[in-house]
């Protein structure tokens, strides 16, 4: 190995790296806010009694996650450019709905698991639909589908790397312009894979560790 | 339609690139996938703890960084040239390899102990219980797991594109330069992927069907 | 080595961590003998068994089959475990093979058999234990006696020397625990060396020729069957054969 390193380029153009990790943090959270609300809203549909419903939420699932992430970013940024969306527009719109597909059937097999006599209980206390909903399935369900959207946030988040193919200074990009600047090739590409490395951990981590807190309020159900 | 036929030659034989990309790396991750689970399954000294930590380090970075490690990266380190094509394979590979392990690692440990004590008291070796035994089993259970798994890479064949390679993504977006007609183009790349990613997982589904290990 | 007992327990000593299970436990069984081994749960007769054909550790003490030190370094455990059949509570059949395939994998792996040798002996013993048209079923799709008789076929597959029972019908529905006795009272009356885990007392009465009866860790008692049938000689034998005998 020839090759000699030189890890001061990371601190030179610590202010690009800061500003690709900003941005990535920032579309990492709109993302998941977004995918989340999406994967709500049709994940609540998958669980309707009413069949067409259920078909509008399962077409959405099964088109929205079998297309490639940077086929979504793509079609927001290329097809319709006439629309002249920014590129960080289309890399949340794109990340949103496609990992929106993955919280939908989490949020599905979420409420499919609390069992249907909570729903009837709390409708026959004169608690509306919604309110029962509100009020009495989704936080259970959230309870136990916290693992798997911790899962799901992190993968978010390793996923909007890709939105440097669309021109997004996040931190992909960025490492890509100090690679282009200094031809540290080594340095900058294991920098930022680091960097991911530690805000995955971090985020699953902080998630995990809200579940265990929480769990303190589960009543345990004696089955049969 | 009449920007696709004209180029349907050389946007197939872009799918065909997709295809034997995706077939490669599903080959060499599923190989690679099973080595390191039965590491860390067995918890191997040093070997084992050195695939935990190369599992750990894989599953936590972006696909497109751990291409560009492969592509650009591990060449100006190693000081060797690598074509975008074998960097993507390479990459694939490696990648979807971490994330099996740790599927089949859960799916070697869903074997019960007590089946092993029942191999092994009828004779047969540690080697012989895996190999006939907990290995067999574990692959059965995860067939589903392991079709998202190679549904996930269809997909991240896509991100190829990125670093050159002239596979379906690739291919399309040239022919989006020439002829200039977005919506056609990524709307046919979109079904493409959708109608190949929804065969592969019903190929899945009925294998795993054929193949349930009922208790 | 005519004379000698085919299983030979000597002080066997057994601790997890600093639990003791077994504790200076002695006795043996001989060439055609069958041992019945009783006692209240946890008083380790499960553990005693499986520490006979290496299945589980011992600390302390010699186990011997036909000489040979189970817990000796050098012992060749998957060879002695070939020689010794093994059944178990939960019947433990391979869910991934079928009926057949299940009576002839450790034929073919282990004794080296050919398939149609394999086969053949499989389809023999498959319709000794009453399940000849059952050979291309899987597992999951026989009742409990039925595969606890298929698991019967598979440790006998081998020519076993010595058949081991680790409470063989305790995971059966009552309807179901004559099918698995009555094969294994054939086999007791063929002269097949057996030592087995059972609460079943009427088995134990007319098959074998010893009761053992654990307690704690301990042999409390190692006597005929009918000595301890009609007068166990200690208070615990009386307390136990009491409370399963008025069960």
């Amino acid at each position: 190995m020839n090759y000699s390193f030189d890890w001061s380029v990371i601190w030179e153009y610590r202010e690009l790296i800061t500003r690709g990790f900003i941005n990535t943090v920032l579309l990492s959270l709109l993302g998941l806010i977004f995918a989340a609300l999406l994967g709500i809203l049709m994940g609540t549909l998958a669980s309707v009694s009413s069949r067409r419903l259920r078909w509008i939420a399962t077409i959405y699932v099964e088109t929205a996650r079998n297309i490639p992430l940077l086929i979504h970013m793509y079609f927001w940024y290329i097809a319709l450019a006439y629309l002249r969306l920014p590129a960080f527009a289309c890399a949340v719109l794109g990340l949103s709905i496609y990992s929106g597909a993955y919280v939908t059937e989490v949020v599905r097999s979420g409420i499919a698991a609390v069992p249907r006599g909570q729903y009837a209980a709390a409708l026959a206390t004169g608690l509306p639909p919604f309110a029962a909903m509100r009020h009495v399935v989704y936080p259970q369900a959230l309870k136990i589908v916290t693992p798997s959207l911790a899962g799901l946030a992190s993968q978010l988040i390793k996923d909007s790397s890709l939105a440097s193919v669309i021109a997004v200074a996040e931190l992909t990009y960025e490492a890509g312009a100090i690679e282009g600047l200094t031809f540290r090739t080594f340095e900058a590409y294991i920098f930022v894979s680091l960097l991911y490395l530690a805000l995955v951990t971090i985020v699953s981590q902080v998630l995990m560790l809200l579940t265990r807190s929480r769990k303190s309020e589960t009543i345990s159900v004696s089955e049969g | 339609m009449d920007v696709i036929l004209p180029n349907l030659g050389f946007l197939l034989s872009g799918l065909a690139t997709t295809a034997v990309l995706a077939l490669i790396s599903i080959v060499a991750g599923t190989v690679l996938g099973i080595v390191l689970g039965t590491l860390r399954y067995t918890s191997v000294p040093v070997l084992g703890q050195a695939a935990a930590i190369y599992i750990e380090f894989t599953r936590g970075i972006p696909l497109l960084v751990f291409l560009f490690l492969f592509y650009f990266a591990l060449p100006a380190l190693g000081g060797y040239k690598v074509s975008a094509y074998v960097a993507a394979a390479q990459g694939f590979s490696f990648f979807i390899g971490a994330y099996l392990a740790e599927d089949f690692r859960s799916g070697l440990r869903s074997v019960r102990p007590q089946l092993k004590q029942a191999a092994r008291a009828s004779g047969l070796t540690e080697t012989q219980v895996f190999r006939h035994i907990v290995l067999p089993i574990a692959l059965r259970r995860i067939i589903p797991t392991l079709f998202n798994q190679y549904v996930r890479l269809f997909k991240f064949t896509s991100v190829a594109s990125v670093i050159g390679v002239s596979e379906l993504t690739g291919r399309a977006m040239l022919v989006n330069a020439r002829e200039f007609a977005p919506i056609a183009i990524i709307v046919t790349l979109a079904l493409t992927y959708l109608v190949c990613c929804l065969a592969l997982s019903s190929i899945g589904r009925a294998l795993s069907h054929r193949f349930t290990v009922r208790t | 080595m005519s004379d000698r007992p085919m299983i030979e327990i000597e002080s066997v000593s057994k601790w997890y961590e600093s639990f003791r299970v077994l504790s200076d436990c002695t006795t043996a069984v001989g060439r055609g003998e069958v041992v019945v081994v009783c006692g209240p749960s946890g008083s380790g007769k499960s553990t005693l068994i499986k520490c006979v054909n290496g299945l589980e550790p011992y600390q302390e003490g010699r186990i011997l089959v036909e000489g040979v030190e189970v817990g000796a370094k050098g012992t060749n455990l998957p060879e002695l475990r070939a020689g010794i059949g093994m059944v178990f509570q939960h019947f433990e059949l391979y869910p991934h093979l079928s009926v057949l395939e299940n009576i002839t994998l450790a034929q073919r792996q282990v004794l080296k058999r050919s398939k149609a040798e394999a086969d053949e002996r499989g389809r023999a013993l498959l319709a000794r234990v009453g399940l000849a048209e059952k050979e291309r079923q899987m597992p999951a799709d026989l009742s409990g006696g039925q595969q606890q008789r298929v698991a019967i076929a598979r440790a006998l597959a081998l020519d076993p020397k010595a058949m081991l029972f680790d409470e063989p019908t305790s995971a059966l529905d009552p309807e179901m625990i004559h099918e698995v006795l009555a094969v294994m009272s054939e086999l007791a009356a063929e002269g097949m060396t057996m030592m087995v885990v059972t609460h079943e007392m009427g088995f134990a009465r007319r098959v074998a020729n010893r009761v053992v009866f654990m307690d704690e860790g301990r042999i409390v008692e190692d006597v005929e069957t009918e000595a301890f049938f009609t007068a166990p000689e200690s208070e615990r034998g009386r307390d136990f054969l009491s409370k399963i005998l008025n069960h």
